[in-house]
């Protein structure tokens, strides 16, 4: 359901992406795992549109996205769950959810959805109205999660969920990704904790220095060599 | 005059000054844009009060049918054309300043610099008073406060329990992922313009109601407004009303103790004392972002 | 360069200052002297203006407070006090000094005002000024207070002449001060703090000093024009001196005539001037205002650099347009006097100036200079066994050092010292605290806990300007040089403002051989915005280098780079460690870092993990951990 064809992305006059192809089918939860500074923030911002320095196609279910503007992507049924969390400070966890069903197609069902949010991270009902930034960081990451869901989508960009969380909460973190994978939403995983990603996606892109380098299976990437010496240089 | 009621009467026009701040102090923390040209939509929003109210005989809250929609349209073109070309920050201090200047001379050249004021046939509520004991409240007074609050309570309201007022919030918060979730910076921003400017116009009717007006008038009105701006937070609408009675008791005290020339010396050295040590304002909790 | 401009001022005060003694020979009427003395003034003001706000980028509104300060002197003293007028001069300079520098102290202290809030306060100061004034029975009492002519020398006439004189003096002074400051080093670390001011105090200009100083000049000139307005207008209100007019007229006429160089203001000052006047005289009042205001919010956002500069690029196509104008006129005399055709040459002039450039297709930066084509990175050539440097002593003692953001523990407990001649990669996860790390050994944050010591000196509170004198620069990840100068001369201000401050002419010629070594000698006359994103990182480098550190932080300069340019980049940093600095490398490129390093210290949230070899440090389990994963199920 999304296919980047030959993407080049520019920061300025700085290339940060060469050419890079990858494919996420329906239903499928792909990662794309690589060392710091490699692009994965870079490859997820623009598909969800928050970058327009671009040569090259990003398609969903067959529709061209680099000529959308930024806040009409979501309409494609892209959602976000942004590096760091980035929930709205000084607004509470309902406003926050509530935020996130923003775009006009899924306005009309955010009751619906937050229902569904809610039977997801119970926590995060216990704490409503409680501004986002005096929750704990898993917290924080389970409202970023959910203010995705509630736009509805069809493919859900996830970068570094993992980053500052604590193993207990990242296990919990990924339990939820394979939940919402279980009903139909498609994933793409960007991830640090190469392993840790690694297993609960079926397929996996090495990204190093702007390009893919290695795909395959997630089985596959774990046995390479590649993984390790790219990412620790040696 | 005795000394509380001159208080009193400064808290309840206080009121007003929360009205004219409003617009200001949400277009600079919402959209980082200081617009001195508000200033110009106030003076803009009395004369055509005035104007309209004295050539049509309407009465004078009525003239806001036309001036509201009027300033709302202004507003938010004003912010296209900052939008379009890219001002923002000093940038925007200035091109509005410049925009400001020319609407006083406009104002001037059409209204001549004599004082205009609207006559008591035109103007019934410049006459009028609720009494309390010995406490007297003109009606224009009055006026100013409960427009004051219901504006304020509005404005809350609107911001805190609806989709757009949500989107506005967040945006300011975070403009890139606010975007990514539907929220469409360009319009939200002529939209906020445009609910700016409509303040402005409430406010330059009630300015109208209680005094002789002038095309100079705006430099009188910078040490208020910028105390109520910055004393209440830039961009909390809550925190515009306190400040807003609290810089109106602060003239009048001010006026009553030692005279009415010190007001600025006062309004301004508490701006400077605040941007100093207090910059988020004094109703905000957290640091300064 | 310095010495044959001034010469020329004098000159040219010497031919103006004749023209009140032959103005009744060459049969010129007083009135075009008045408007001449109008003039001067603002040119007085506009410059003083400029020196602060246009050279440096802060942009103060307070422009009244001084004038209003200087009139005030010279009215309450002479007209009250009886003190003659020329004593009031010397009292309105010291005076305008000490509130500059109050206000400078008060403003340029806390650095985190944004350019919008220096405005705003600048702007509080004529408004208290104003309100000081109106209660004071001594100053003004709300009465305004007369000012009479002083006694002044027969031969020089009548009192326009006088007032000719004096505001000549003034304006000439101003302008020639201006042109001065813009030549000295002054000028110079003006432009730098206008252009990247955090950059500049982390390459060593003493930014708080240089920005008291132009401020202090600003308040000089304004207030002792200030005492001269007082007798040009004779009767000072308080609206009449601390409004807003002054501050209009100086920020257009600045705005419109260029802000960075001192013809700016002159320029402006003479347009504004002329056309204020002929509006008057031909009855459109009521347009005066309009016009300038309409200047203003469409050039800055049109012109913002002025007409100095548009002048400077199409000279002939203006002075065809001002002599053509005139010309016609001139010839047909069917409308106005020879003034008025002077004006309208000017308007011209001013328009084909500023006439917006048909777009030429935007080469973007570098495409003249395409970048390599990416390559496979062929890690051959750089693993090339590097002989083991001798180590020195210890230069850089970072012991058991914290900082703390609010409650959240950026670094704790790191203890790190750093030999002479190491080049050490410092790397780690995101949010290790790399970034935190290199703000702190170069001075531009303090650290909460422990001590960091640089060449035997504890840097804790110093300016980061001082710590760079001590022997620590640093290089930005987005590079940020000062687009205002060509590159050589970026490069030239690094070594101007170094450890050993140089000359302008020295530090030119060291620049020339700073560029040969990072390979940018070629582009030397070229502005920043014209160079690609690689030739940027180099200048970067080549600037801290030409401070004169002893210790060298690189701030991941690699980023963004291709194979081919990171390859030469490499090359670079061996050719700098090789000259004898000592190099601390951020970087998120493991394998370069590898290559390079003869020492890797990696963080990993606030805490060292690991310090030594690179090939030992990256085998440290501990260490593949971090990277690949904590998480990992066994």
């Amino acid at each position: 359901m999304l296919e980047v064809r030959q993407l080049d992305v520019f920061h300025g006059d700085a290339q940060a992406l060469w050419g890079v192809d990858l494919s996420i089918g329906d239903g499928e939860v792909v990662g794309v795992v690589g060392p710091n500074g490699a692009g994965k923030s870079t490859l997820v911002n623009t598909i969800a549109g928050l970058h327009r320095s671009v040569r090259g196609n990003i398609l969903v279910d067959g529709a061209e996205l680099t000529s959308v503007a930024s806040h009409r992507v979501c309409e494609h049924g892209v959602a976000t769950v942004p590096e760091g969390r980035r929930v709205f400070p000084r607004m509470s966890v309902y406003d926050n959810l509530c935020l996130g069903a923003y775009r006009k197609g899924a306005r009309s069902e955010h009751r619906d959805a937050l229902d569904h949010v809610y039977g997801l991270f119970p926590r995060l009902e216990e704490r409503s109205s409680q501004y986002a930034s005096t929750l704990s960081g898993g917290e924080q990451q389970m409202l970023a999660i959910g203010r995705a869901l509630m736009a509805r989508p069809r493919l859900l960009l996830m970068d570094e969920p993992s980053l500052g969380l604590a193993p207990i909460v990242v296990d919990e973190v990924f339990e939820a990704i394979e939940a919402i994978n279980r009903e139909g939403v498609s994933v793409l995983l960007v991830e640090q904790e190469i392993e840790r990603a690694l297993e609960i996606t079926s397929r996996g892109y090495l990204l190093a220095e702007g390009r893919i380098v290695a795909s395959g299976t997630s089985a596959e990437l774990l046995q390479s060599p590649m993984v390790r010496s790219s990412v620790l240089g040696i | 005059m005795s000394t509380v009621q001159a208080i009193l009467s400064g808290a309840l026009i206080g009121g007003m000054f929360a009205v004219m701040a409003v617009g200001l102090s949400l277009t600079w923390g919402m959209l980082r844009i200081i617009n001195l040209a508000h200033f110009g939509m106030i003076l803009l929003g009395a004369y055509l009060t005035f104007q309209i109210a004295t050539s049509w005989g309407i009465d004078p809250l009525l003239t806001l049918v036309v001036t509201v929609p009027l300033m709302f349209v202004l507003g938010a073109l004003l912010q296209w054309a900052f939008d379009r070309f890219g001002v923002a920050e000093l940038n925007s201090l200035l091109v509005s300043f410049g925009i400001l200047i020319i609407v006083i001379q406009t104002v001037s050249n059409v209204w001549s610099a004599d004082f205009q004021r609207m006559t008591g046939e035109v103007n019934p509520y410049a006459t009028g008073s609720l009494s309390l004991g010995r406490l007297v409240f003109p009606a224009p007074t009055l006026l100013a406060f409960g427009t004051a609050v219901v504006l304020v309570g509005a404005a809350h309201v609107v911001l805190q329990r609806t989709f757009a007022g949500r989107a506005l919030r967040a945006f300011e918060q975070d403009r890139s992922v606010a975007s990514a979730f539907g929220i469409d910076h360009r319009r939200l921003s002529m939209v906020l313009a445009g609910a700016s400017g409509a303040t402005a116009a409430v406010a330059g009717m009630l300015f109208a109601l209680s005094n002789a007006l002038t095309p100079s008038t705006p430099f009188e009105w910078f040490g208020i407004v910028f105390a109520v701006v910055i004393l209440g937070g830039i961009g909390q609408i809550l925190g515009t009303l306190v400040a807003g009675v609290l810089v109106g008791t602060l003239s009048a005290l001010v006026s009553v103790l030692w005279s009415p020339s010190l007001a600025p010396f006062v309004l301004f050295s508490a701006i400077i004392l605040a941007l100093l040590f207090r910059p988020q304002g004094l109703f905000t909790q957290g640091a300064a972002r | 360069m310095i010495r044959r401009g001034l010469a020329g001022f004098v000159v040219v005060f010497a031919v103006l200052a004749a023209l009140p003694f032959v103005r009744e020979e060459i049969g010129l009427p007083v009135f075009y002297l008045t408007l001449a003395s109008t003039v001067l003034f603002w040119i007085a003001q506009a410059t003083s203006w400029n020196i602060l706000s246009g050279y440096s980028g802060y942009f103060s509104f307070g422009q009244g407070a001084f004038v209003g300060l200087g009139a005030y002197t010279t009215a309450v003293l002479t007209g009250r006090r009886g003190v003659d007028f020329f004593w009031t001069l010397p009292i309105s300079a010291a005076l305008g000094v000490i509130l500059a520098l109050a206000v400078g102290a008060l403003a340029f202290r806390l650095r985190s005002f944004r350019g919008e809030i220096f405005a705003l306060l600048t702007l509080a100061v004529p408004f208290i000024l104003a309100s000081l004034a109106r209660v004071n029975e001594g100053i003004d009492g709300g009465q305004g207070v007369v000012v009479s002519i002083p006694e002044f020398p027969e031969q020089i006439g009548l009192f326009p002449d006088f007032l000719f004189l004096l505001n000549l003096t003034i304006a000439t002074a101003a302008v020639a001060a201006a042109f001065a400051i813009q030549n000295s080093r002054f000028g110079w670390a003006l432009a730098s703090i206008r252009d990247a001011e955090d950059v500049a105090e982390g390459l060593g200009v003493a930014t708080y000093r240089y920005k008291m100083m132009a401020i202090a000049v600003n308040g000089l000139i304004g207030s002792v024009s200030g005492s001269v307005f007082a007798l040009q207008i004779g009767f000072v209100t308080v609206e009449g001196v601390f409004g807003l007019a002054i501050p209009l007229f100086v920020i257009v006429m600045s705005v419109l005539g260029g802000r960075s160089h001192w013809l700016g203001p002159v320029i402006g000052a003479v347009v504004i001037v002329t056309m204020q006047d002929r509006l008057a005289d031909a009855g459109y009042e009521g347009w005066r205002l309009i016009i300038l205001g309409a200047i203003l919010a469409i050039l800055v956002v049109v012109a913002p650099e002025g007409l100095q500069v548009r002048l400077q690029q199409r000279p002939w196509i203006s002075l065809g347009a001002f002599a053509g104008v005139v010309g016609v006129l001139a010839v047909l005399r069917v409308w106005g006097e020879p003034l008025d055709w002077f004006a309208a040459g000017m308007v011209a002039a001013a328009v084909a100036a500023l006439w917006p450039a048909r777009r030429r297709r935007a080469v973007p930066a570098g495409a003249a200079h395409a970048r390599a084509a990416p390559v496979e990175t062929s890690t051959e050539s750089l693993s090339i066994e590097r002989p083991r440097p001798v180590l020195g002593d210890v230069v850089v003692e970072i012991d058991e050092v914290a900082r703390l953001f609010g409650g959240v523990r950026a670094l704790d407990g790191v203890t790190v010292g750093i030999r002479a001649g190491e080049l050490v990669g410092l790397v780690g996860p995101n949010g290790s605290g790399k970034t935190t790390l290199v703000n702190l050994l170069s001075g531009a944050i303090a650290p909460t806990r422990g001590r960091i010591v640089v060449g035997g000196q504890d840097i804790r509170g110093l300016q980061p300007h001082r710590v760079a004198h001590i022997g620590v620069t640093r290089t930005y990840q987005i590079p940020r040089p000062f687009d205002s100068m060509t590159v050589l001369d970026n490069v030239a201000m690094a070594i101007m403002f170094g450890r050993e401050s140089r000359s302008l002419v020295d530090a030119r010629r060291a620049a020339g051989r700073q560029l040969d070594l990072v390979g940018l000698g070629h582009r030397g006359d070229a502005k920043p915005a014209e160079i690609n994103l690689h030739e940027r990182q180099l200048l970067e480098m080549a600037r801290a280098v030409a401070a004169g550190p002893t210790v060298l932080l690189l701030d991941e300069a690699l980023a963004g780079l291709n194979p081919v340019e990171i390859d030469q980049a490499v090359r670079v940093v061996r050719r700098i460690h090789d000259a004898g600095i000592t190099i601390v490398i951020v970087e998120h490129l493991l394998r370069v870092v590898n290559q390079l390093a003869t020492r890797v210290v990696v963080l990993d949230r606030g805490s060292v993990l690991a310090d030594g070899e690179p090939q030992a440090v990256m085998r440290n389990p501990e260490v593949v951990r971090a990277y690949l994963g904590k998480h990992a199920h066994a």
